[in-house]
């Protein structure tokens, strides 16, 4: 795939971050009626260089910076309140505002912080270079798309995580799973075990495909209620195991990621699962993991192993 | 070393399957009724005592290379979980024992669980 196409496609994966999903939340702010001395101490302490400066209704008035620090010392004004000297053209960012908004803000002004605020325009986090990088990674660990990002990475033939074309009928392996039958649940990831015992790969390799493609195939059966398949490709370096389903989809995804967290009804608890388990073992299980959702549209899960670089015959 | 055949007689255990695994040797113990703690949990050589009985164990137990299961409290085994350990000759014990006795005599025994070391 040409290298453009593929920067356009990661760039529609990430529009999807807003300011407030990659905001730090342990907010510092100080208020206007403070003196200059306080907002000093604070920044050494913090070891920050900017603090919002808030009103009585913790409302967002101003930023105060080092070098107003600098000019407090210089013409000793240091025990003046702070809304005297505080700069009151603050740049800040909303809380839905595009990762594209965020990183415009930082590229015109070149400040190393911005407050968010919310509709009341009081501070709710705080963004920095770095919240940007973390946002970012953690959406390549993770990609939780919806509405019309939807249509440029789900149900497309082109991997979600490394961009290249997965043919469905090119697969390796594809199995039909039958989300009618909770007793049948695993069956595909157990054929596609078998399937490749018989190849001569390394076992960790294989009992991990096998883990993880019966935690997502279980998955489609408890939770989709819709069809799903499970496709297998192998390449030269890696393996790559894709389900997809065209169910209900995950609601939240953040919940569904932690452990033990189950929205499984009795029956299927009955029968041991909904040990709030699956998510984590298939991270636990797969070297990269994308899962992406929508509700009502759909889950479609990727997974990428990476075979060991060399095998030597064992002796 | 403690063999398969050891563990049978420890716990007075029926052999519903996998009868040509009794030599082999037991590394590791687990105890769980959740399919996805026994992947998650599966270390080599590892067999899992449990109360679950439906077809869905093997299938699991087979993913994740568990060496065998035990089924405790002499439940009933549906004959469907049986009969697919038995076409994947897979290890299926049963015992009268219950769920922690059981496993405090193999633990009396010598053998440890997936967390040794670190407890």
């Amino acid at each position: 795939m040409p290298e453009k196409n593929k920067l356009a496609r990661y760039a529609a994966i990430f529009e999807d971050i807003t300011a407030g999903d990659i905001m730090s939340t342990r907010i510092v702010e100080i208020s206007a009626d403070k003196k200059i001395a306080h907002a000093k101490e604070l920044m050494k302490i913090k070891k920050i260089s900017g603090i919002p400066v808030v009103d009585e209704q913790r409302r967002l008035v101003g930023i105060i910076s080092i070098e107003d620090i600098i000019h407090a010392l210089e013409f000793n004004t240091i025990n003046d309140p702070i809304r005297r000297i505080m700069s009151t053209r603050v740049v800040s960012l909303r809380r839905g505002d595009s990762l594209a908004a965020v990183v415009d803000k930082f590229e015109n002004f070149k400040f190393g912080r911005f407050p968010v605020v919310d509709e009341d325009n009081r501070v709710c986090g705080i963004i920095s270079k770095e919240d940007i990088l973390h946002g970012i990674l953690e959406k390549f660990n993770l990609i939780y798309i919806h509405d019309q990002k939807r249509t440029c990475t789900l149900n497309t033939e082109y991997s979600a995580i490394t961009g290249e074309k997965l043919n469905a009928e090119e697969a390796d392996f594809h199995y039909r799973i039958d989300s009618s039958d909770i007793d049948a649940a695993g069956t595909g990831a157990a054929m596609l075990k078998q399937f490749l015992s018989g190849k001569n790969f390394h076992n960790d390799i294989v009992r991990r495909v096998g883990v993880a493609t019966y935690e997502a195939e279980t998955n489609v059966v408890i939770h989709s209620k819709g069809q799903g398949d499970i496709f297998f490709y192998q390449d030269e370096d890696r393996f790559i195991v894709r389900v997809v389903d065209n169910g209900v989809g995950i609601e939240d995804l953040d919940k569904a990621m932690k452990e033990g967290y189950s929205t499984a009804p009795d029956h299927v608890r009955e029968r041991g699962f909904g040990a709030g388990m699956g998510i984590a073992n298939m991270k636990r299980f797969a070297d990269k993991l994308v899962i992406i959702s929508e509700k009502n549209t759909g889950t479609q899960v990727e997974m990428i192993f990476y075979l060991p670089t060399q095998t030597w015959p064992l002796i | 070393m403690v063999k398969v055949r050891d563990i049978v007689a420890l716990l007075d255990a029926e052999v519903l399957s996998g009868e040509s695994k009794l030599d082999e040797e037991v590394k590791s113990v687990g105890a769980s009724d959740m399919i996805s703690d026994i992947l998650a949990l599966t270390k080599p050589g590892m067999v899992v005592l449990t109360g679950y009985t439906y077809p869905q164990v093997i299938r699991s137990a087979l993913v994740t290379d568990l060496l065998g299961l035990i089924v405790v409290r002499g439940k009933n085994i549906a004959p469907e979980t049986v009969a697919y350990a038995r076409e994947n000759n897979f290890l299926l014990l049963r015992t009268r024992g219950y769920l922690y006795s059981s496993c405090g005599k193999i633990f009396a025994m010598g053998l440890r669980g997936g967390d040794a070391g670190k407890e």
